[in-house]
């Protein structure tokens, strides 16, 4: 039995956190989803998750602030942002502030797989090249 | 004229003097009754001279009378009293010897040294008693009328000294009685002889005095005094005169009654005086009333003739009928005055304008109408041109032209005074035509009507802004008087109507104009109109024969006319060009509700894009996973199911979404229709949402839960709602960690209203500024265009609400709007009393209403 890499899912919109982990576990993860930055903060799973997968606008705090969080706590998970407001400005900023990727609702499945692959590819050694 | 009335006059009283003359001379044997030859003649010769104004009368009596001739002459003026009678007597010796029927009427001769006319008379049939001559120096001596009165003295004359040749024969008679008998036989055959001759001559003398008397024209009657016995004689035309008989008119007493009730006792006491010899004439203008009740007038001459003695012995009246004379002059006073009445009354002044020599003759005041000085016209067609207001004096010719051709002149025309006033001018006339048919006089009669026509003027132009009111404001004006169906329509009124103005109108043929979906409403008003008569005020529409409808606007006034009947008067105004711009406006309304709630939803695009997107992720994402499940070994069936059914769930969650952004971007027109205003405020907090999200602002709902339904158009009130939302996020979103939350009531408000505050923590706004929030294109943003606010007051006005903004007492600002939760019915506040309106309206009036 090969130990599934653990996807965390933070989203405030409850349709995500429904569907979102059915679909990760269907391309070979194991997922939990959050439904605040807090509540991901205050889980077991976060030394466990090897991406995230993180909402951009949230009550209380936000996708960015949980990245700031996460820095400040030296906690280098990879992760993928995910957004309803098509704001072509928002990516490159958060790219540059160490997001693997930004993907805009909806994105299709294999926009999500490639985003992961690249988050995981991220947090392996560069000797795996 | 006057000639000819004065004419008949010296004929009449030449005519009278004759006739007194003639009367005088007739009552001259009552003079010398009895007497001798020689005092017959002295009287004879008196009476002529004074009437005839004779310069000289001759008398020479024949043997037949005396036994030696008697000559005697009397002079008017004293000359030689021999010489005279000579010359005289040596014509007549020279006469006498022709036959007396050869006799010239008269001849010219020369009398005592002076020209004289010379008329001889015989005395008796072949002038064997002798004869008269009568002299005068007046050369149309003798006229007829003293031809006339020296005949009838001769014949006088003669039938006098008969008489007294007759007294001689019978003394004669008895002294040859006594003597000879034969002789006296002799002389009795004679005297008989001459007796009968004398008498058939005496007849024929009475018979002309008869005749005389009887064919005069002039009424006469002969009183004998010193015989009360003998009838009273008056001759026919007095008979005729006084419609009576002979016999009838014997007596004093009938005269008496004849005479006029009113002058019976003064005449009868002049007549006494008469009569008794205190006076010897008199005249009178007699008043008598005659059997039959008709009225003569006549002017009576009395005249007492007297004895030898000296007393008083015949009483000649003679009567003139005067009546047609009398009628005449009062016809023409009654007509002068009536003439003087009619000009006073009319303030109408005569003119006579003699065509042909251009003369025309004006009244002083005729002269005063043109504002001229009494004597200052100059009486000419020129002068008169002059005084007309230029451009009347065509209308003048024309008149003229006219009267040229008819006779007739009637014009109305200005003069202009010479101080430069107008004065209106009615003239009304005559035109006479002479043999030629050529005008020759105008007659005629000119009145100042100006305060009339200044009144008509006034009325006309009255009239004339009245209908020219009515056509610009499309307003007709009516009355209607109940008892009667009486219907007064105005011309304005037909017109929108689109009747003939020539049809009377009538509640049916109104009826027939009227929007069949208006027909009960038009009835109920009617016949409440009818029945309790009150004001009223309503609006129906009209349905016109091309199919057009017209949308009218009923007022009327409920008052009386003069014979205190109910009487309803009012105004009809055609408002269908209000009503379609009101469409229009409301249209015009809609579409920039449309464009600002365009905008207003362009700033939430990403927050709707985020709503849209939501569901969409999740409804690819559970596909993908369905699919990923079903292609499983073996196919995950449950799992796929299940993602199957959240695909679809999320799937109705955005169509949910488009469907609110449809009925938002997409709706236009307004409807009316119940809206719950917090089901609508919680629609537009889910579509905000995302928007609110990002703002970071949780909006408080403070939502009464017994509100009332408010109608109108949701989308707008919505939108309204929506406005003042992302005003107060706008407002916020400067400020960080508000305290106090946006905060969004709804309530009920007194007046049947029901309000919607939107409560922030914003920056607020200047309060000099409060007003000026609502007008377009005011804005204190950068991004903003301005009519969200001014645009959101419209859309609550025209739900007959108003929108209004305070300052919160500690931070931020409220915006509230309030409305009527209740259909009001469509009245406005003129106090005109009761107003109804089409149901079918109602809506038209709520979206059109500004």
């Amino acid at each position: 039995m090969v130990m599934r890499q653990l996807i965390s899912v933070v989203d405030d919109d409850e349709s995500v956190r429904e569907s979102l982990p059915d679909l990760l576990r269907e391309l070979g993860f194991a997922a939990e989803a959050f439904s605040s930055a807090e509540e991901f903060l205050a889980s077991d799973c976060l030394g466990q998750t090897r991406c995230l997968v993180l909402d951009v606008t949230m009550q209380g705090m936000s996708g960015p602030d949980l990245l700031q969080e996460l820095t400040r706590l030296r906690r280098e998970i990879p992760i993928v942002f995910i957004t309803a407001h098509r704001d072509e400005g928002v990516r490159p900023r958060l790219l540059e502030r160490g997001a693997v990727e930004c993907l805009f609702k909806p994105f299709s499945d294999t926009a999500l797989l490639e985003a992961l692959n690249a988050a995981l590819r991220v947090s392996r050694p560069v000797t795996e090249k | 004229m006057e000639v000819q009335l004065e004419h008949p006059a010296e004929e009449i009283k030449r005519l009278r003097r004759c006739v007194n003359d003639l009367v005088s001379v007739v009552a001259l044997p009552a003079t010398w009754g009895g007497g001798e030859p020689a005092e017959i003649v002295r009287a004879l010769t008196e009476a002529l001279l004074g009437m005839l104004s004779l310069d000289l009368v001759y008398v020479r009596l024949g043997v037949a009378v005396s036994e030696a001739p008697v000559e005697m002459v009397r002079l008017a003026q004293p000359g030689s009293p021999t010489a005279v009678p000579r010359e005289v007597g040596e014509l007549f010796d020279r006469w006498m010897g022709d036959d007396p029927q050869k006799w010239p009427p008269f001849e010219r001769h020369n009398v005592g040294g002076e020209d004289m006319t010379l008329v001889p008379l015989r005395l008796g049939l072949r002038g064997e008693i002798g004869i008269i001559v009568a002299g005068s120096r007046r050369e149309d001596f003798p006229r007829q009328t003293e031809s006339l009165v020296l005949s009838v003295a001769a014949n006088q004359a003669a039938m006098g000294l008969q008489q007294a040749l007759l007294l001689s024969e019978r003394n004669l008679k008895l002294l040859t009685d006594i003597d000879d008998r034969k002789r006296a036989e002799t002389q009795r055959d004679r005297t008989i002889e001459e007796l009968r001759t004398q008498q058939s001559m005496l007849s024929e003398s009475e018979q002309r005095f008869r005749a005389i008397f009887d064919e005069a024209g002039t009424g006469i009657t002969l009183v004998d005094l010193q015989q009360p016995e003998t009838p009273i004689q008056n001759n026919r035309a007095l008979r005729t005169m006084l419609g009576l008989s002979q016999e009838e008119l014997g007596f004093f007493e009938t005269y008496d009654e004849l005479t006029a009730a009113a002058d019976r006792e003064a005449d009868a006491a002049t007549f006494r005086e008469l009569c008794e010899g205190r006076r010897d004439g008199l005249r009178q203008e007699k008043h008598f009333i005659l059997r039959d009740g008709s009225s003569v007038w006549a002017n009576v001459i009395f005249t007492l003739l007297r004895d030898a003695a000296g007393r008083p012995r015949f009483v000649i009246a003679i009567h003139e009928d005067i009546t047609e004379r009398k009628r005449a002059v009062e016809r023409l006073q009654t007509k002068q005055e009536l003439i003087d009445l009619a000009q006073k009354s009319a303030r109408a002044m005569a003119f006579d304008w003699y065509i042909q020599q251009d003369i025309n003759v004006w009244s002083p005041e005729q002269e005063s109408l043109y504002g001229l000085q009494p004597g200052s016209f100059d009486g000419t067609f020129q002068g008169w041109k002059r005084l007309i207001h230029p451009p009347d004096w065509p209308l003048l010719l024309k008149a003229v032209k006219h009267a040229h051709e008819t006779g007739e002149v009637s014009v109305e025309f200005r003069a202009a005074w010479p101080d430069g006033s107008l004065h209106w001018l009615a003239t009304n006339g005559q035109m006479f035509f002479d043999g030629q048919g050529k005008p020759f006089r105008m007659v005629g009669f000119t009145s100042d009507v100006t305060p009339r026509r200044l009144a008509e003027e006034e009325r006309r132009r009255s009239e004339a802004f009245l209908a020219e009111a009515q056509h610009l404001s499309s307003t007709g004006s009516f009355s209607w008087r109940v008892e009667t169906n009486k219907i007064t329509w105005s011309k304005q009124a037909y017109h929108i109507f689109e009747l003939d103005p020539a049809v009377p109108m009538t509640p049916e043929l109104i009826r027939t104009r009227v929007h069949p979906e208006d027909i009960p409403l038009f009835d109920e008003v009617f016949e409440r109109a009818r029945a309790a008569v009150s004001n009223f005020e309503f609006e129906h529409r009209l349905l016109m024969p091309d199919s057009s409808i017209k949308y009218l606007h009923v007022i009327a006034h409920k008052t009386r006319d003069q014979d205190g009947e109910p009487e309803y008067i009012g105004a009809i105004q055609d408002v269908t060009e209000r009503r379609r711009s009101e469409e229009a406006l409301g249209n015009l309304r809609s579409e920039l509700a449309h464009v600002s709630r365009v905008a207003t939803l362009g700033a939430l695009t990403a927050s709707i894009a985020h709503e849209v997107n939501q569901p969409l992720s999740g409804i690819i994402t559970n596909a993908s996973t369905c699919l990923r499940m079903l292609a499983a070994d073996p196919p995950n069936v449950d799992g796929a199911r299940e993602t199957a059914r959240r695909t679809i769930r999320d799937g109705h969650r955005a169509s949910d979404v488009i469907t609110r952004l449809r009925a938002l971007f997409g709706k236009k027109g307004a409807t009316s229709e119940p809206v719950d205003l917090n089901e609508a405020t919680r629609e537009v907090i889910a579509l905000s949402l995302s928007e609110l999200r990002r703002k970071r602002v949780i909006p408080r709902l403070e939502l009464a839960d017994d509100l009332p339904p408010v109608t109108g158009d949701r989308v707008q009130l919505q939108q309204v709602i929506l406005n003042l939302l992302l005003n107060a996020l706008d407002a916020m979103s400067g400020v960080e960690d508000c305290p106090t939350p946006l905060v969004i009531r709804t309530a009920r408000d007194e007046d049947e209203r029901v309000r919607l505050s939107v409560q922030d923590a914003g920056v607020g706004f200047d309060p000099q500024a409060a007003e000026r929030l609502f007008e377009a294109f005011y804005t204190t943003k950068n991004d903003g265009m301005g009519i969200g606010l001014s645009v959101s007051r419209s859309i609550i006005e025209s739900h007959h609400g108003r929108l209004w903004a305070t300052l919160n007492d500690d931070t931020g600002a409220t915006f509230s709007f309030s409305i009527p939760h209740a259909s009001e019915a469509a009245t406005d506040a003129s106090g005109v009393g009761e107003v109804l309106t089409p149901a079918s309206t109602d809506a038209e009036r709520v979206k059109g209403d500004s």
